[in-house]
């Protein structure tokens, strides 16, 4: 029962890490980014990268962070900015982005099996069963994350132009705001974002060019349901997470992994503005 | 007229042979290929020839109608798990085979039948189309893995008992069935239909204020498509005797977009070239350069998404218009060739309402809130038979929102609207148009690159329907939508593609259009904003005789007074979402409260 309850709140912390960068982008950007799960990817091979070069593995998140913010920048200029007319043709260009992405990275690490070093391992005692320490010191970086997106949005100059470019680009744009830095930062912020979400759950699984495609389709389905707003993503990861968690337990493993998929999509039916629009 | 309808008949019989002409010659050329190609290349080709299929049900769901759609695959899974389960488990034979068929067919139109109920209703976001195109392959591939040995998991079902005939009849077989449905795609493309897809890719809404039941017509091209796919994918597991999960899977439905936007989308040509040449390519090279062929393939796709969006078969189309253009002047470069004619609408048309005897629209206690803020509140109104009621107020009074509240039943929070004694309830604006309301819009939005024929074409769907594989070469319209035409010159322009219009010729044709829809209320949101005076007088014309001749109501939002002065038989004025007078031209002109609120001195608002 313990470790039932620690699955649901672990795995809904994961989620919640994962979706945060995916919803960045979507909402500032309007654009759902089909890279999403090749800077995943990313992210585990910069871990890879660090931790073999025989740097302390808590070096692993922000160097994967740098890369993606980086990786994020570049691709806004070059693949995005075009496409904001277009945003059906820009989810494609991103899908195709991740293409690329995963052949490159196949390119230099070959199609095999790669593994980053933890920052932590063994368990901990918790609730009188022992549970990997790792996936508890996750829940404590999505409740810091949780808390750190709130502030940026709420209490610095960058989350007011970019609440204002949300909720009206065209009379932001009048006011002076310079909606195209707005969209440049957020899509680097986005993919930074997902890159340190990628070296977050590598300690957890094993890294190759396509382990970031599997997270993808979930990701959107908490995005939109939680309505674009980060309690709602906090509400969406423990809902449907925890749904997950308990399908997997006791039904079996293969439905569960549809259980995001198939809720997700009857609640954007019932409630197309997700959970936190009425 | 009479020679000039025979020969249109004579052109859209010739499209019919030119067509089946090419599909002949097609055909030849699947039944000598084979004995010119390799055994691996025609190996590979039946491959190729039945995701073509594949390619071509994509591009009539994304290229033409627009949806993005990402779960086509799953419809190929479908078929070629129909096949192989009914060969494994149950038997073989004419008998099963035909059993087999008619079950991929079946269960992917139940299957598609059932995500378009889901996926497309008025309002939905065509991200959350697509968000469902992308759940349905997902959800089936986890369904085949926990099928245990039922559905063989994850290592697929091999080795059931098939048709064993030479590679070179099924070649024959995939070729035919790609030249069959190209055929009939094309068909389909330039015929009536066709044109209404193309406008629901470019303004749904529009579409369905004109009466266009949007969401059925999806769903059934959904349905339709999806048992094409079925078919294929049920040749491809008979022919290759295997079937594994991929072939329903996500990625090969988000390859089929490649295919299709590589090659060209709304093309049909394109997406099969794209299918066949990077199947085939990739068959060769998956060999020697596996990953460096893929890295082309995403670069390319994401080169060609950003510079031409509509793919590589767009070099060769715009190439060949340019050539056509060639030595045209502006305008007459922008006209097709109008196969159309305009002629008066038979039956019971426009005149009817002259003979209604229940009042046209009635609006009681109609409420509308915004969370808290209250747009309309409690607005009660009867527009009769052969009356122009204008609709006056200062800005934010609410009156566009009272015309969204009537012609579309899911906007308003309290009240009832009963048009020609029936009830709106809930409807979405398609049904609201059958009971008899035309809405035109503050914005003319309009279908960018129909033609001014197509578009009142598309006003007449619901009454006139449209056909499937041929274009209809007249265009039955009312008379005063005939008057507006000439009134404007547009009956002389109706080969010319809308986006070339004027603003006034706009204006015109979009009160044409809502007039062919045959109106009994019509609901009119400045329609002559940003006209000249003599446009104005000749709609303020037209909208009087629409009154007196035809015993229409009209409900029209102006801000110029005079105009409204001059055309009104009764003037409701609206207050911040109240109404502040009903009554005659001279009681609303003569009002104190009225020059009050327009001047912007404070009133005590009437209770």
């Amino acid at each position: 029962m313990a470790t039932l309850l620690l699955d649901i709140v672990t795995t809904s912390s994961m989620l919640f890490i994962i979706a945060a960068g995916l919803m960045i982008i979507l909402g500032v950007m309007k654009l759902i980014n089909f890279a999403h799960g090749a800077f995943l990817t990313v992210g585990g091979y910069s871990a890879h990268v660090v931790t073999n070069a025989g740097f302390n593995a808590w070096l692993t998140i922000p160097a994967a962070a740098v890369v993606g913010f980086l990786l994020g920048i570049v691709v806004e200029r070059v693949i995005l900015r075009p496409l904001y007319d277009r945003p059906l043709d820009a989810i494609l260009a991103t899908w195709g982005l991740g293409i690329v992405i995963a052949q490159i990275i196949t390119f230099i690490f070959g199609r095999g099996v790669q593994f980053a070093e933890s920052p932590i391992s063994g368990t901990t005692d918790l609730l009188s069963v022992g549970y990997s320490s790792w996936r508890l010191v996750l829940v404590v970086v999505a409740l810091a994350l949780g808390a750190a997106l709130t502030a940026l949005l709420y209490y610095t100059r960058f989350g007011l132009n970019a609440r204002a470019v949300i909720m009206n680009e065209n009379l932001a744009r009048g006011l002076g705001i310079d909606s195209v830095r707005v969209r440049a930062v957020t899509f680097g912020l986005g993919a930074a974002l997902a890159c340190a979400a990628g070296a977050l759950i590598t300690p957890l699984l094993s890294i190759d060019p396509n382990m970031g495609l599997p997270w993808l389709v979930n990701s959107f389905m908490l995005v939109l349901v939680s309505g674009v707003a980060i309690p709602g993503l906090a509400l969406a990861s423990l809902l449907l997470g925890g749904a997950q968690v308990l399908v997997s337990t006791f039904v079996s493993p293969i439905i569960g992994g549809i259980t995001i998929v198939v809720l997700a999509a009857v609640i954007l039916r019932i409630r197309p503005g997700g959970l936190s629009r009425g | 007229m009479v020679d000039i309808a025979s020969e249109r008949a004579g052109r859209s019989l010739s499209s019919y042979w030119a067509t089946a002409i090419v599909a002949a010659l097609a055909l030849a050329v699947v039944v000598a290929a084979p004995h010119f190609l390799g055994i691996y290349l025609t190996n590979v080709m039946i491959r190729a020839l039945f995701l073509g299929v594949l390619a071509l049900t994509v591009d009539l769901v994304w290229g033409y109608t627009g949806i993005l759609t990402f779960g086509q695959s799953a419809f190929y899974g479908i078929g070629a798990y129909a096949c192989a389960l009914v060969f494994t488990h149950w038997g073989f034979g004419p008998g099963w085979f035909a059993a087999a068929l008619v079950i991929a067919i079946v269960s992917a139109a139940l299957v598609a039948w059932l995500v378009g109920l889901l996926s497309f209703y008025h309002g939905a976001s065509p991200l959350y189309s697509s968000i469902m195109t992308l759940a349905l392959p997902i959800v089936l591939v986890q369904i085949i893995f926990a099928g245990g040995t039922f559905t063989g998991s994850s290592s697929g079902l091999s080795g059931f008992p098939t048709y064993y005939w030479s590679l070179a009849t099924w070649f024959v077989i995939a070729g035919a069935l790609l030249v069959v449905v190209a055929a009939f795609a094309w068909l389909f493309v330039r015929g009536d239909f066709g044109r209404i897809l193309i406008a629901i890719r470019e303004n749904e809404d529009r579409c369905a204020y004109l009466g266009i039941p949007v969401s059925r017509i999806k769903t059934g091209l959904f349905v339709v498509c999806g048992a094409i796919g079925a078919v294929a994918g049920f040749g491809y597991a008979a022919f290759t005797d295997v079937v594994a999960p991929e072939l329903a899977g996500f990625l090969l439905g988000t390859e089929s977009l490649i295919w299709v936007a590589l090659g060209g989308r709304a093309t049909l040509i394109g997406p099969i070239l794209g299918a066949i040449g990077i199947d085939v390519t990739s068959s060769y090279l998956s060999g020697s350069l596996p990953f460096l062929w893929k890295f082309i393939v995403g670069v390319a796709f994401v080169v060609v998404i950003i510079l031409l969006p509509n793919g590589i078969a767009s070099l060769v189309t715009g190439a060949w218009r340019r050539y056509k253009r060639h030595g045209k002047d502006g305008a007459a470069a922008h006209m097709h060739r109008e196969t159309v004619t305009l002629v008066p609408a038979k039956g019971r048309g426009l005149e009817e309402n002259l003979a209604a005897d229940t009042s046209p629209i009635r609006i009681e206690a109609l409420t509308c809130r915004y969370g808290s803020l209250t747009v309309l509140d409690g607005i009660e109104v009867e527009g009769r038979r052969g009356e122009l009621l204008s609709i006056v107020g200062p800005n934010g009074a609410g009156k566009t929102t009272l015309m969204r509240c009537i012609s579309n039943g899911s906007e308003r929070s309290g009240g009832e609207v009963t048009i020609g004694g029936e009830t709106i309830g809930r409807k979405s604006p398609q049904k609201i148009v059958a009971l008899g309301v035309g809405r035109s819009f503050q914005n003319t939005s309009l279908f960018d690159s129909l033609t001014v024929g197509d578009c009142l074409r598309l006003a007449r769907y619901r009454i006139d329907g449209a056909r499937y594989f041929e274009r209809s070469d007249k265009v039955a319209l009312p008379e005063p939508a005939l008057d507006i035409l000439k009134a404007t010159g547009l009956d002389r322009q109706l080969g010319l593609e809308t986006r070339y219009l004027s603003h006034g010729m706009k204006r015109g044709l979009e009160l044409a259009m809502v007039l062919a829809t045959e109106p009994r209320v019509l609901l009119l949101d400045e329609p002559t904003a940003g006209l000249t005076k003599a446009e104005r007088t000749a709609i303020g014309s037209v909208l009087t005789r629409l009154v007196e001749d035809y015993g229409l109501c009209v409900f029209l939002i102006e801000h110029d007074l005079d105009f409204v002065r001059e055309i009104s038989s009764r003037i409701v004025v609206l207050h911040q979402g109240k109404m502040l007078l009903d009554g005659s031209v001279e009681e609303v002109v003569s009002s104190d409260l009225v020059k009050a609120v327009y001047s912007g001195q404070e009133t005590e608002a009437p209770a």
